[in-house]
């Protein structure tokens, strides 16, 4: 079942012409893990925005077609009430730091407190995702005081803890070292194997490549391409709309220039397709 | 660097399990006590016998008296100087130096000055070092107060730390790029244009980002809000509540009668 619809979704912030988002029309099935890629200014950011709400309820501008997530239409639902079924983590770590509780235990409980959950309940949620997100020992820091892949990992489980229908990332690792990214994918794809439904803006192929079920790559507010990351992370368009590749499809694509990988065989979007490909071809080179 | 402003003293002790309204009103009582109250002698007697007590009541002696004294001496020194010397009307000449006379109704008027503002420093200190801002914040939610408001004072306390750091950032990246940040007041007045403009930019951005983080958690949903710390009070904590306020009115009102 769709979770998400969006239909001819059209989105231009306040005192511009030019739409950010532009006819946009897909669907995400329930349990999915969808990414969306595009080069900086495709739009990823504002279609997050638009998938939660905050577009054009926060940031005002005129939205037509409509985006229904979890039935709830979202221009006419009010932003707080489609908090309760999308949660919303974006770029930044430190702002996602609510700046009203002084350990991370008591931060991870902030949303549960406004939702108005009892004491009782809210420890078995805090306990469990603390443990989910490998933070349980940070519970008496003060999140002002950990590093930047661990204050994300806060805000992912400041925001989990709510139990969201629909997880929307935008790109959450961008300020992070390769250990923090780590540290976020990991979790984020835990998550997504407990059947949460994410939908993640994200510059790092390599790990679209190894987590989604499908890829929407976006180029100047419009969809471009919108299928499986095998198909997506290889097409020429990538290159054509500055959005790159995974260093395994480059190497394998210049690789087949110099007929040193098959015609016949699918370019590699992650390590374990290029390794095999490389290995299966390389004695015929030899010869 | 301390990641927040809080002074909260983590000890275990009556005085910080106290309910944290019965320590604001019991602060505000003595304030306004040891300004409005009757006597001389009022404001010096709070301090020894009820704050002092107090503080060792709750473990935190030493700190509070440090803290007093760091913040009231320096104001007392100035009083004591400007009030003896040019307090107007002082006739009891006690000491003369050249052009200089130090008048006894001076002096008076700076101790009972120093000792009522000592008293309302060292009040709202037994409030701060022994209550933790989040349970302050709590009860006062609990009890009716706007939740936007009390985000407002704690999120204060732990934001202009993190505003702190990023201004020194913001410093180091100018001072690797040339700039002269240190020396003369005229190299650290021109060292403040390229700070400003950073930093107020960048904090409109972060206002904007901590908006939609709150929002996402749902600080505005139309529930009842619940609390994840359970304040504990007593019927006997609002009796001395109670009574506090209407020893307050009482002394405001001796002092109005008279």
């Amino acid at each position: 079942m769709a979770i998400v619809a969006v239909e001819n979704l059209t989105y231009c912030y306040p005192q511009t012409t030019q739409p950010a988002l532009h006819d946009l029309s897909f669907q995400v099935e329930e349990g999915e893990f969808v990414a969306i890629i595009g080069a900086n200014g495709a739009g990823k950011s504002t279609l997050c925005y638009a998938l939660t709400g905050f577009a054009p309820h926060f940031f005002r501008g005129e939205l037509t077609g409509q985006a229904m997530i979890a039935g709830l239409d979202t221009r006419q639902t009010p932003l707080e009430e489609l908090m309760l079924v999308v949660g919303l983590v974006f770029q930044n770590p430190g702002n996602q730091i609510s700046g009203a509780k002084f350990t991370v235990y008591e931060e991870i409980a902030f949303g549960l407190e406004n939702l108005g959950v009892p004491p009782g309940e809210m420890r078995d949620r805090i306990d469990r995702i603390m443990a989910l997100t490998g933070i349980s020992d940070f519970a008496t820091r003060s999140p002002y005081a950990l590093s930047g892949g661990q204050q994300q990992r806060v805000a992912l489980a400041s925001i989990l803890v709510m139990e969201p229908k629909l997880l929307v990332l935008d790109e959450p690792t961008s300020q992070l070292d390769p250990i923090g990214s780590r540290e976020v994918f990991e979790t984020i794809r835990a998550m997504s194997k407990q059947g949460m439904t994410v939908i993640m803006a994200e510059h790092k192929l390599e790990w679209v490549a190894t987590f989604a079920d499908r890829v929407i790559a976006l180029a100047g507010g419009e969809i471009i391409l919108n299928g499986p990351p095998a198909e997506v992370l290889t097409s020429p368009f990538l290159i054509e709309h500055h959005i790159g590749q995974t260093r395994y499809t480059t190497v394998a694509s210049r690789a087949q220039a110099e007929q040193r990988w098959p015609l016949d065989r699918a370019l590699p979007v992650v390590i374990d397709e290029a390794e095999a490909g490389f290995r299966t071809y390389q004695p015929k080179m030899a010869e | 660097m301390q990641d927040n402003l809080s002074l909260y003293i983590d000890r275990d002790s009556p005085l910080q399990r106290l309910n944290p309204l019965t320590k604001l009103v019991l602060s505000f009582s003595l304030i306004l006590i040891g300004f409005l109250g009757p006597g001389y002698w009022l404001a010096t007697g709070l301090f020894v016998c009820v704050l002092v007590p107090l503080s060792i009541w709750g473990k935190i002696g030493p700190e509070f008296l440090q803290r007093t004294v760091r913040l009231i001496l320096p104001l007392a020194l100035f009083l004591f100087v400007m009030q003896s010397l040019f307090y107007p009307g002082g006739r009891t000449v006690l000491w003369r130096f050249w052009i200089f006379s130090v008048k006894l109704e001076g002096v008076q008027f700076a101790y009972l000055t120093a000792t009522r503002l000592m008293n309302m420093v060292g009040a709202f200190l037994i409030l701060l070092l022994s209550t933790h801002p989040s349970t302050l914040m709590t009860d006062l939610t609990r009890r009716g107060v706007s939740p936007s408001l009390t985000y407002i004072l704690v999120s204060t306390l732990q934001i202009i730390p993190q505003m702190r750091n990023k201004a020194n950032t913001i410093i180091d990246a100018q001072r690797s790029r040339g700039l002269e940040t240190q020396g003369g007041i005229r190299a650290r007045v021109g060292a403040l244009l390229p700070l400003v403009g950073p930093l107020v930019f960048g904090s409109l951005v972060d206002v904007e980002e901590r908006a939609i983080a709150l929002e996402a958690r749902a600080f505005k949903a139309k529930r009842l809000k619940t609390s994840l710390i359970e304040v504990p009070d007593s019927v006997l904590q609002r009796q001395v509540r109670i009574g506090l306020v209407v020893l307050t009115l009482v002394m405001i009102g001796i002092r109005l009668w008279r």
